[in-house]
């Protein structure tokens, strides 16, 4: 959808430092979870490019939307000059979102049905049966993995699993105890769910790398009766990506990785942000970030390409 | 005027119809290659039967995976791009690309690149007026590739060569598309038409690199890039009425056109048609715009067909 959405809000969030910012938009039509806007910061072609924002937040009542962002360049610089009341041109929701919570959700109504091991799965290859079976004495969990401002995307997320009775929880790294709490820190203590937060500098939280922790929870998993971990999303640098699927897949935790890419077009024509993926018949070939992504699955990812 | 008539219903229809190398577009609004994908991407935005034609994705005969990323730069008033000619390859154009094109309501162009002239020999051979394309455009001028066309386009002979070559292999009217990356377009474009080319497109990109100064390296993967956008129009509109007065063949304009007064600045040059590109990606429904307001335009100026606007700068 192409449409003059409406600035309800533009305005810093947290600590002015961070260069954090929160902007509101009416007249969006209805977005999921991963999701992005392809954004016109300015009618005067300069700069010429739309710019690519996740969507934080879907308030579908009031059919408004929230994208968090940072003020790092050009476009974001003139985007934070836009005042309420403005409107911005915008392409979207554009992409392929999180599968998570409509398939999770079915998942655990399906293993509170029956305890087949042989129910339809989207693809991944773990032992479903013995999963299955844990999952429904103990529920199961959607962990969200997130580093820096990557954590955006997966509001949303969070926001809709938690609607739909999944439990969640959140491994969050930031370099400082000031970024995380201008970063949203609030939302998600409002949100109610399990936070496992970190900083470089161990202002906040445990000191380190949000992989540190998440390898100590997921460590504490594999000798506990604690509910099992049913699938990972994450967002983030790509390093700490990579790391978090390397982790998780051998454990035959699916993980589904929302990647970032330079965009063009935003709809799949100029081929701009390709990624290169691994088919499932091994071969190489290139999807497209805005297209066929932003979100994909860990294990289709080349990270070294 | 007669009683009760609305002034609406007098106006003339402004017909904006043109006819290049014996095909028709119904305007002479088409979208450049390797900005609109194969052709659906945008039918969302801009609906398809609006467009005067369509011009796909360059295709090799080999499948690509293009350049690694980052395979695009913002830069003044335009962009530059690597994107190294990712495609699908030929065999594959052929089986799931030229079965959905048969379907779309306007003109659909081909655009067909190579690293030697028995390549596009051996693509003209494959691509012919049965497979539903209303033409062929000859991409000699890909800046984004070792040897990757823009070799073909830089040197007349060569280009000559190519062009003769694709014309003993194909039925449909062969388009050249010329680099602007030359000292002298002209002579590119006699070439071309000694080649044989029924029509002539231009411009490609130019040329181009930015650098990012704190990492202290180019912003591209592959350096280089081509640049696109209202920065290269002047350049363009230039090349266009050189090329005008060079040869007597029909020339698609292109280069940075955002707006409908761009799309007749290169009609006045010279041009029978336009190709929007990286405006697309400003505004997807760009290419109706443009035909709206050059309607609009010939209907101010008393034009009944806006094939009368071609070349007229060089006659005022």
């Amino acid at each position: 959808m192409l449409s003059m959405a409406t600035v309800l809000a533009n305005e810093t969030m947290g600590a002015p430092e961070e260069g954090l910012r929160r902007l509101v938009l009416r007249g969006i039509g209805a977005a999921r979870p991963g999701q992005f806007l392809h954004i016109q910061v300015s009618a005067h072609l300069e700069p010429l490019l739309r710019r690519p924002l996740s969507i934080a937040r879907i308030d579908k009542e009031r059919a408004e939307v929230t994208l968090f962002y940072r003020v790092q360049g050009r476009g974001t610089q003139v985007l934070a000059g836009v005042r309420p009341g403005e409107a911005l041109s915008v392409l979207g929701p554009l992409g392929q979102g999180f599968s998570l919570p409509a398939q999770l959700s079915q998942r655990l109504q399906l293993s509170h049905q029956s305890h087949s091991p042989n129910l339809g799965h989207q693809g991944h290859t773990r032992q479903q049966g013995e999963v299955r079976q844990d999952s429904v004495q103990a529920g199961g969990e959607l962990w969200l993995v997130a580093g820096g401002i990557g954590v955006f995307p997966l509001f949303a997320l969070a926001q809709e699993a938690v609607g739909q009775g999944i439990t969640v929880r959140l491994f969050w790294g930031g370099t400082h105890k000031r970024f995380l709490e201008s970063a949203g820190f609030s939302y998600w203590e409002a949100l109610g769910i399990p936070l496992h937060l970190t900083t470089l500098d161990g202002s906040f939280g445990r000191q380190g790398m949000v992989t540190d922790e998440l390898n100590t929870q997921l460590s504490l998993r594999a000798s506990s009766s604690l509910p099992p971990v049913l699938e990972v999303a994450t967002c983030g640098p790509r390093g700490m990506m990579q790391a978090v699927v390397e982790r998780c897949l051998p454990l035959d935790i699916p993980v589904e990785v929302s990647l970032e890419e330079r965009m063009g077009c935003g709809v799949g024509a100029c081929l701009g942000c390709s990624v290169t993926v691994r088919s499932d018949n091994k071969s190489l070939r290139n999807k497209k970030v805005c297209q066929d992504g932003p979100v994909f699955r860990g294990e289709e990812v080349v990270w070294n390409a | 005027m007669p009683r009760g008539e609305t002034s609406a219903s007098v106006e003339a229809a402004i017909d904006l119809t043109v006819q290049m190398a014996g095909v028709e577009f119904r305007n002479p609004v088409i979208t450049a290659s390797g900005t609109y994908g194969f052709g659906s991407e945008y039918a969302p935005y801009c609906p398809v039967e609006a467009l005067g034609g369509i011009t796909l994705k360059g295709t090799t005969p080999e499948p690509r995976l293009g350049n690694c990323v980052p395979r695009l730069a913002e830069t003044p008033a335009g962009m530059l791009n690597a994107i190294g000619l990712e495609n699908p390859g030929l065999e594959e154009f052929v089986k799931t690309v030229l079965p959905q094109i048969k379907e779309l309501p306007t003109q659909v162009i081909a655009n067909i690149s190579g690293f030697s002239v028995a390549d596009y020999a051996l693509m003209a051979r494959t691509l012919r007026r049965d497979s539903g394309l209303a033409a062929l455009e000859v991409n000699i001028s890909c800046p984004n590739v070792k040897h990757g066309g823009m070799h073909f386009g830089t040197d007349s002979q060569s280009a000559e060569t190519v062009i003769r070559a694709v014309k003993q292999e194909t039925d449909l009217p062969v388009i050249a598309k010329l680099s602007p990356n030359v000292t002298d377009i002209r002579e590119m474009a006699r070439a071309v038409a000694r080649g044989g080319a029924d029509a002539i497109s231009l411009i490609n990109t130019l040329l181009g690199m930015s650098i990012d100064v704190e990492k202290k390296k180019p912003v591209l993967a592959n350096t280089f890039g081509g640049l696109s956008g209202p920065a290269v129009r002047p350049v363009a509109v230039r090349m266009v009425w050189e090329v005008a007065e060079a040869v007597d063949l029909p020339i698609i304009g292109m280069g940075g056109i955002s707006s409908w007064q761009d799309a007749v600045e290169f009609l006045l040059a010279g041009a029978s048609a336009v190709s929007i590109g990286t405006g697309n990606f400003l505004n997807p429904s760009l290419p109706l715009d443009v035909s709206t307001g050059i309607e609009t335009y010939c209907r101010r100026h008393g034009f009944s067909s806006v094939r009368e606007l071609t070349g007229l700068a060089h006659r005022v």
